[in-house]
């Protein structure tokens, strides 16, 4: 009988080296190889993420925000790489330092609301029944407060208003579309028979939770991730425009932005809210597309590779 | 002692409505089911869509909640919750879905070392040995450990899983319709297969289906379940030669006759199943059409017939 005599081909094989079917990253790559638009954003990004970050480490952050009455309005030049705001400083350098700011909390609020997010969604989708409901609950009550005025407020009373407090806060509101997404996917997924299996081949249920679920959700988590950093990025420049963000001392998209409310700026002095308009635009695009790519490479009908 | 038995079992799933979601009324799923197994033989449980058995098989290695009755395997009371006997490592189960059943995220190495990881210590390569050697045991390449399940066809998948049920070497295996999502070329080899490791490794099987033929071929005793209950259990010759049960007779009848010179008498055979039904369906199910007690006919033969015969 042939199911007896296992051992030579079992024996004979060479374990170490056989060919492993493609993972998930490497689909992704592949993915992200063939859609060029997302190749270049890619490319980009990081290029804009290494620059700003390695060119700040130089920039003496006091310099540039002193003002220099001699020095106001000026327009580009071989000292003002691009010219000089109302109180004669440094455009360039806010440029990158608002940059880095803005790039650091996208990171960061996306960060913190998907791990927030996916736990507390996988936790109420998972376990489904009376957790569920009053997780749900908890939700609910986050989403109806009014965000915007709460925002106002935390900004008018927290005393030093740091990238971190705003990041926090902002993390307060935001994580609950992803644990919402998240949740409904493992209510699904809970069902399925492997996830039944798992229990009958004694694996512990937190087990089941993150090792057997979690990795059938991911895809989810990536593509909603890289698009929420589209957003947060955005956020900040956003408020800071509104007047709700950083105050001068520290550099910001939004603030170098706000200065275009001036009809004499917006005319006449491009160089202050100009660059930071394209970075703005082209840094949320660029994510945008990669986030794209990455929402195909998880849909086998629609991969390009 | 009894290998396996269960008694009077009975899984109610609630129906919820009307204010502060109330529980309203129940589906009795399985109302009242009592049968046994021995060790090394396999039990059919038969039955049309919703009879319920698949939930008595659930129930068994605990995915469903019991609401009443007991199951004994090898003497331990699996209902017993403050004993918490762990006979997960001796209950495994085949899913009837081998496209679901299988994590489409794992790689076949992780899939099958699963019950390895929560019950042996192995070190990697043991693991990687061990589950090659269940592979090459199901008739599988035992270079695809590192492959995805979806490069798998549905029957050879099946295989994974069935390699997956066999790796802590269980007592006795659930098997859920093993076989009715594959087609039919690949459903023999799967079941002749499931046939030789039973030899192999002394197991049982509580093997679930509604395909009639399959379980004559597998079963060494058949229960037939409806609406949740019995209607008939005996070993499969007597089921299958001597159906006392109109609804056994129907299920019989049903049977398709390869030859085709029979086909005329299998027709008129039908029809007088098929009348005798409609006459006498008073006789063999109660006022709300549900299937009365077993009664013992001879030692090994059950129907469920009222009071007075």
């Amino acid at each position: 009988m042939k199911i007896v005599e296992t051992t030579n081909a079992v024996e004979n094989l060479n374990i170490e080296n056989i060919n492993k079917s493609p993972s998930g990253v490497s689909i992704i790559w592949r993915e992200i190889m063939r859609d060029k638009l997302a190749l270049i954003s890619l490319v980009f990004l990081l290029l804009v993420t290494t620059l700003v970050y390695g060119i700040s480490l130089f920039l003496d952050l006091d310099q540039i925000v002193k003002i220099d009455l001699f020095a106001i309005h000026e327009p580009p030049s071989s000292d003002f790489w691009l010219g000089t705001d109302y109180g004669g400083r440094d455009v360039f350098g806010q440029l990158i330092i608002g940059t880095r700011n803005s790039l650091t909390i996208g990171f960061l609020v996306t960060l913190m609301t998907g791990l927030i997010g996916v736990t507390f969604g996988l936790t109420a989708g998972f376990f489904g029944g009376h957790i569920d409901n009053i997780m749900m609950r908890v939700l609910d009550f986050f989403i109806i407060l009014p965000f915007l005025m709460i925002v106002i407020v935390f900004v008018s009373i927290v005393p030093n208003y740091s990238i971190i407090s705003f990041s926090l806060i902002m993390t307060a509101f935001l994580w609950m579309g992803i644990a919402r997404l998240i949740r409904s996917k493992a209510l699904q997924e809970r069902e399925l028979d492997y996830a039944q299996a798992s229990k009958t081949l004694g694996t512990p249920r937190w087990k089941i939770m993150f090792g057997q679920v979690l990795p059938n959700v991911s895809s989810l988590i990536i593509v909603t991730m890289t698009l929420n950093l589209a957003a947060n990025i955005g956020l900040e420049s956003g408020l800071s425009f509104l007047g709700f963000g950083f105050p001068e001392e520290t550099p910001s998209l939004g603030t170098l932005l706000s200065y275009a409310r001036n009809p004499q700026t917006l005319e006449n002095r491009w160089w202050i809210w100009m660059p930071a308009a394209i970075l703005i635009f082209l840094l949320m695009l660029s994510v945008r597309n990669v986030g794209e790519a990455l929402k195909r490479a998880t849909d086998a009908r629609q991969r390009r590779g | 002692m009894e290998f396996l038995k269960v008694e009077d079992l009975k899984i109610h799933f609630p129906i919820r409505g009307g204010l502060l979601n109330r529980k309203i009324d129940s589906v009795r799923a399985v109302d009242g089911v009592s049968f046994s197994i021995e060790q090394g033989k396999t039990y059919g449980l038969v039955g049309e869509s919703g009879s319920g058995k698949t939930t008595t098989g659930r129930a068994i290695i605990g995915l469903n909640n019991i609401t009443s009755g007991k199951v004994f395997f090898e003497g331990n009371d699996l209902t017993d919750n403050s004993k918490k006997v762990d006979v997960r490592k001796d209950i495994q189960m085949i899913f009837q879905d081998p496209y679901s059943s299988l994590n489409p995220k794992k790689r076949v190495i992780d899939i099958v070392a699963e019950p390895l990881r929560n019950y042996e210590r192995l070190t990697k390569k043991e693991e990687r040995y061990k589950v090659a050697e269940l592979l090459e045991k199901v008739g599988l390449s035992p270079e695809s450990i590192l492959k995805y399940p979806h490069e798998f066809s549905g029957g050879q998948r099946q295989r994974i899983g069935i390699a997956r049920a066999i790796a802590l070497k269980p007592k006795l295996i659930i098997a859920d319709e093993p076989v009715s999502a594959l087609d039919v070329s690949v459903q023999a080899q799967v079941l002749n297969f499931m046939k030789d490791i039973q030899k192999e490794l002394n197991l049982t099987y509580l093997f679930i289906s509604h395909d009639l033929g399959i379980v004559k071929h597998m079963s060494d005793e058949i229960g037939i379940m409806y609406k949740g209950r019995y209607v008939e259990e005996g070993k499969t010759e007597e089921i299958f030669t001597n159906p006392q049960h109109i609804y056994t007779k129907r299920l019989v009848a049903a049977i398709p006759d390869i030859n085709p010179q029979n086909r005329e008498k299998q027709k008129i055979f039908r029809q007088s199943v098929q009348e005798e039904f409609e006459q006498s369906y008073h006789d063999y199910f109660d006022e709300e059409g549900l299937a009365y007690n077993l009664r013992n006919i001879s030692n090994s033969h059950s129907v469920a017939l009222p009071e007075k015969g």
